[in-house]
């Protein structure tokens, strides 16, 4: 947020909390919470050093996966010079790519699609409705977070070979679609909401499912905003399941085919060179959507 | 601080119908996702719990074994190991996460030239997969890695990952760097609902900036710091990747976690009985510490 | 109460599907058409190579049998267990499966003996060592593929920086060089220490030498004894007299990033001779006999593809392994991985290559070890035992004992 009155879009789906003052009284003391001078050099300086040892393993990744077949050494290696993508030519030559990652973009977009809507509905009961067993059912979605991802397994995996689900799409899908944590913020988000925008159209006759679709969602903007950029990560960098799941190379993810890769004693720079590969489709897909995450973030009422 | 959830309507006879049919309704849009979790959550959770009585294994075979698995858990010096290497991580691990999450928040909350450029920096590492990074990482801890160069002139220079005793300060530090933005985009905008007009009045009052961040800033932030904690020491006990890729649980099982064991027994061993009696100790814990967390930090409501 | 009642039906569907997923595989009737699927790893390192073979063998095979199609997948090594075991368990695995001697140990209960599957005459054709290296209580676990030796390889470029003109023969060669070499900031010996070596590639040989063995004769703990205390002190001696690579003993790195690739140890029994000629030079590796404690003994991996118990069509899947294990068939599969001839009907295969060929000469005296069920959580307990001794924080004969200890519950079952 500047100084100046924030932008019509988020002014149109944040929910107004009558936090925002305009007008000029408000700049003189909101300069006055803003560091000046020399608390400003100092917060560009530490964070800068943050930054840095944040984004130092990225650029070490990327580095020293242009020296192929060098024996790693301080402080040389980490120098951008000398450089060559043998060891990309290695990762990528005559790989199923473009497969893997179109299964892999299958996998996150349908998964966050199915998740945001669902975990809405069910956030959106959790939130605004009474029924019996509200407080059990909640609290329940929520412990089985705490079960290990190991022990539910081969259950899981059994129940979708029963079910005819092994080495295709659905199959894949499906077991990921219950996300606890997603009904959890869903929900939050719109405990937030104050509850006459609903009463009003349902005195207008509106049907729930309406109200859900016309009123709701779009309110709900930001955190499905920024819910579907967790969900979405979350099923790229995926491994285990889909390893499991799929049989053959064609349905592998773009994480499994990256490491199909990792034969015994591959060289460090051809690890790090398919790591960077198959990093660099979120990592732009994010730095594009930063913006939508962090106007939707900035206008989240994450509140109790 | 929420608004009402159940409104103030009267409950003659049109009020509890209308009550029943918004039960219904609520019903209704809760059932998928509600039918999605009995299929691959509760379903495959009670399965899993209910191995942990018996013995099987790959080819089907079922033997009742009552709680034979659990004595020998309790007897199991390795299990005992697993849980100080994971209970030492949390402690670690949550805190120093949270209290990172919160000061990175402050320092970006507010719009300045290059915020959203920190706040991208600072959100990398959560959408990378430490599958993925786990090499760099294994490389920078190295005896001949950037970390030991920056570590000897503390005389703690050497390959951490080698040490018994700095390894699991090692796994901290990826496990922190993997996670606090998460914790930070998520105060940010808890930060956001603060309203100014107090923090500005605290600050006329001649309120410091620590003094409006503990009486202004923190109590609106109680619920998120519950939901953060809950989030991140579930996380924390099922401590899993960073070891996998970086130690493998060593050396000499310095940093052999709970899942760590629980993924050997089942998928090294094949002594899913065990593996699932592992898996409901790691459960009934953290089961446990969320409820103590709710107690401590609590929800507002 | 409504939610107790669903979670009562969820209960009792997932037990079911549990229970029917366990009833793996049921017999069917045969058709005329019989349907082969073999799961493949990169054995090959090269892709390419890897699935020209088996698309050639394939076909080669698919025009004698006519009835008979094979389809195969490669898959990653990469968490090959996780996957193998799912499909096990729900009854979706492979007829086919490349295994290695610990896991025909593991998947015993899931695989089809093939004493009746592989013909008699391909069962006398097998070298001796190989064939006991995939029996189990007499059973005849998988057609073996290929085999390796680890004999004792040594970098001359080394001895001769550090100024030693002999190699070493026995352990006593070896205690006597390692001061020589440590002076001139040499290691002695590789030995790789962290939890994901097998302990069959360092320890176990080591013991072996020794006189000892990993299990007893009614199958209990046979590590914890004196030949077993003698190994591990030998080892110690040498870490304390710093003639093991440290870095090693802790941490598993790239190939390329270690100590003995960058010529900074004399000798090694856990690494082949093709990882090690490319960074050494070939003229400089030299082939040795295995070390000698009370014995000279090397481990000497066995691949080998295995049937497994819920296949539709036993008979057409060791039949397909049978042709592709073939000795001529086999060949090219066999000089693109480096690997050497499980048949003792073979011409050597490495006659024109001086290092693999003399690696060659020591296959027939390898050893994989006894097989058991409990190999693997047996070494999952002596290898960080091992690794503490190593690191000094326990004497050998602690360290052993703390191992036969955890063992105990393990080797109960």
């Amino acid at each position: 947020m500047t100084a100046a009155t924030p932008t019509t879009t988020q002014a149109l789906t944040t929910p107004d909390r009558g936090r925002r003052a305009t007008g000029r009284g408000r700049s003189r003391s909101y300069r006055a919470l803003e560091p000046t001078g020399l608390g400003v050099v100092l917060r560009w300086i530490w964070l800068s050093i943050a930054a840095i040892l944040s984004f130092f393993p990225f650029y070490a990744m990327v580095v020293l996966s242009l020296k192929p077949g060098k024996v790693v050494e301080l402080p040389g290696s980490l120098l951008p010079w000398n450089l060559s993508f043998d060891s990309y030519a290695q990762v990528l030559g005559g790989q199923n790519l473009l497969g893997w990652l179109g299964n892999t973009l299958v996998y996150s977009l349908v998964s966050v699609v199915a998740v945001l809507f669902l975990s809405a509905l069910a956030g959106y009961a959790f939130a605004k409705k009474r029924f019996a067993g509200k407080e059990v059912m909640f609290w329940s979605f929520l412990a089985m977070v705490m079960v290990p991802f190991h022990v539910t397994l081969i259950p899981t995996f059994i129940l979708m070979a029963n079910l005819g689900g092994v080495d295709t799409y659905w199959g894949l899908i499906l077991p990921t679609l219950a996300n606890a944590q997603a009904v959890f913020l869903m929900r939050q988000f719109i405990e937030g909401l104050p509850d006459e925008l609903f009463e009003a159209a349902r005195i207008d006759g509106a049907g729930e499912f309406r109200i859900f679709l016309r009123i709701v969602l779009p309110l709900c903007k930001p955190i499905l905003a920024t819910l579907g950029i967790f969900v979405f990560l979350w099923h790229w960098n995926d491994f285990l399941w889909p390893l499991i799941i799929g049989k053959s190379n064609a349905m592998f993810t773009l994480t499994v085919g990256i490491s199909s890769l990792q034969q015994q004693n591959v060289p460090l720079s051809t690890m790090l060179a398919g790591s960077v590969v198959a990093l660099l489709p979120i990592f732009l897909a994010y730095l594009v959507a930063q913006r939508y995450v962090q106007e939707g973030v900035t206008g989240t009422g994450i509140k109790g | 601080m929420t608004t009402a959830t159940t409104g103030k309507r009267p409950l003659g006879a049109v009020g509890r119908v209308l009550a029943r049919r918004e039960a219904r309704v609520a019903l209704l849009f809760v059932l998928p996702a509600f039918l999605l979790f009995l299929a691959f959550r509760f379903g495959p959770s009670i399965a899993g719990v209910a191995l942990s009585l018996f013995d099987y294994d790959i080819t089907g075979e079922i033997a009742w074994r009552g709680l034979d698995h659990f004595q020998r858990l309790v007897a199991d010096p390795l299990f005992w190991r697993a849980m100080g290497t994971t209970v030492v991580y949390t402690v670690f691990a949550v805190p120093i996460s949270l209290v990172l999450s919160t000061v990175m928040a402050l320092g970006v909350r507010r719009a300045f030239r290059g915020s959203r450029f920190f706040r991208s920096i600072f959100f990398l590492p959560v959408i990378t997969s430490l599958v993925l990074a786990g090499s760099i990482f294994v490389w920078i801890f190295s005896a001949n890695g950037p970390w030991s160069a920056l570590m000897s002139p503390l005389g703690l220079g050497g390959s951490w990952l080698g040490s018994t005793v700095l390894v699991i300060p090692a796994i901290i530090v990826v496990g922190v760097w993997s996670r606090f933005g998460y914790g930070m985009m998520i105060l940010i905008a808890a930060m956001q609902d603060v309203p100014r007009e107090l923090e500005e009045a605290a600050l006329m009052d001649g309120a410091n900036a620590w003094q409006r961040f503990r009486s202004i800033i923190l109590p609106h932030l109680r619920p998120t710091f519950f939901f953060l904690a809950v989030i991140e020491t579930t996380a924390a006990f099922q401590v899993f990747d960073v070891i996998y890729v970086m130690t493998q649980g060593g050396p000499a099982n310095a940093s052999y976690s709970l899942v760590y064991l629980l993924y050997d027994q089942g998928f090294k061993y094949f002594d899913y009985g065990y593996a699932a009696a592992v898996g409901v100790a790691l459960f009934a814990m953290t089961l446990v510490v969320a409820l103590v967390q709710r107690l401590v930090i609590g929800k507002q409501r | 109460m409504r939610v107790s009642k669903f979670t009562g039906v969820a209960a009792g569907i997932a037990a079911a599907a549990l229970l029917a997923g366990c009833s793996a595989g049921g017999g069917q009737a045969s058709s005329g058409e019989k349907h082969v699927t073999l799961w493949m790893y990169p054995v090959v390192a090269d892709e390419a190579t890897n699935k020209s073979f088996w698309d050639d063998t394939i076909a080669a095979f698919e025009k004698e049998h006519k009835d008979i199609t094979v389809d195969y997948e490669i898959f990653p090594w990469a968490n090959r267990d996780e996957a193998l075991q799912t499909a096990i368990a729900a009854g979706k695995g492979p007829d086919l499966v490349y295994l290695v001697p610990d896991q025909l140990a593991a998947y015993k209960k899931s695989i089809a003996p093939m004493n009746d599957l592989l013909s008699a005459e391909r069962q006398k054709d097998l070298l001796p060592n190989v064939k006991d290296s995939v029996t189990i209580d007499g059973d005849l676990m998988a057609a073996p593929v290929l085999t390796s030796a680890q004999p004792l390889v040594c970098n001359a470029a080394v001895f001769q920086q550090a100024g030693v003109a002999e190699y070493p023969k026995t352990w006593d060669d070896v205690k006597r060089l390692a001061p020589t070499f440590a002076a001139k900031g040499f290691s002695m010996l590789n030995y790789p220490a962290s939890a994901e070596n097998t302990l069959n590639m360092t320890f176990y040989p080591v013991l072996w030498q020794a006189g000892g063995e990993v299990y007893d004769k009614d199958g209990g703990v046979g590590f914890d004894s004196e030949a077993g205390e003698k190994a591990l002190t030998f080892l110690t001696d040498l870490a304390t007299a710093k003639a093991l690579d440290p870095e090693a003993l802790t941490t598993n790195v790239p190939l390329e990033q270690t100590a003995i690739a960058q010529g900074k140890v004399a000798c090694t029994f856990n690494n082949a001779v093709t990882e090690v000629a490319p960074f050494w030079g070939k003229e400089n590796v030299k082939v040795l006999p295995p070390l000698k404690g009370e014995k000279s003994v090397a481990y000497g991996t066995v691949g080998s593809l295995a049937v497994l118990k819920g296949s539709k069509a036993p008979e057409a899947a060791a039949a397909f392994a049978e042709y592709a294990t073939g000795a001529d068939v086999v060949k090219p599969f066999l000089t693109a991985a480096g690997y050497f001839s499980a048949l003792s009907t073979t011409e050597p295969l490495y006659a024109d290559d001086p290092l693999l060929g003399e690696v060659e000469k020591y296959v027939p005296d390898t050893t994989v070890g006894q097989l058991a069920t409990s190999s693997r959580a047996l070494m999952g307990v002596l290898s960080p035992e091992i690794q503490a001794a190593l690191l000094g924080q326990k004497s050998p004969a602690d360290a052993l004992k703390d191992a036969a200890a955890a063992a105990a519950p393990i080797l109960k079952k």
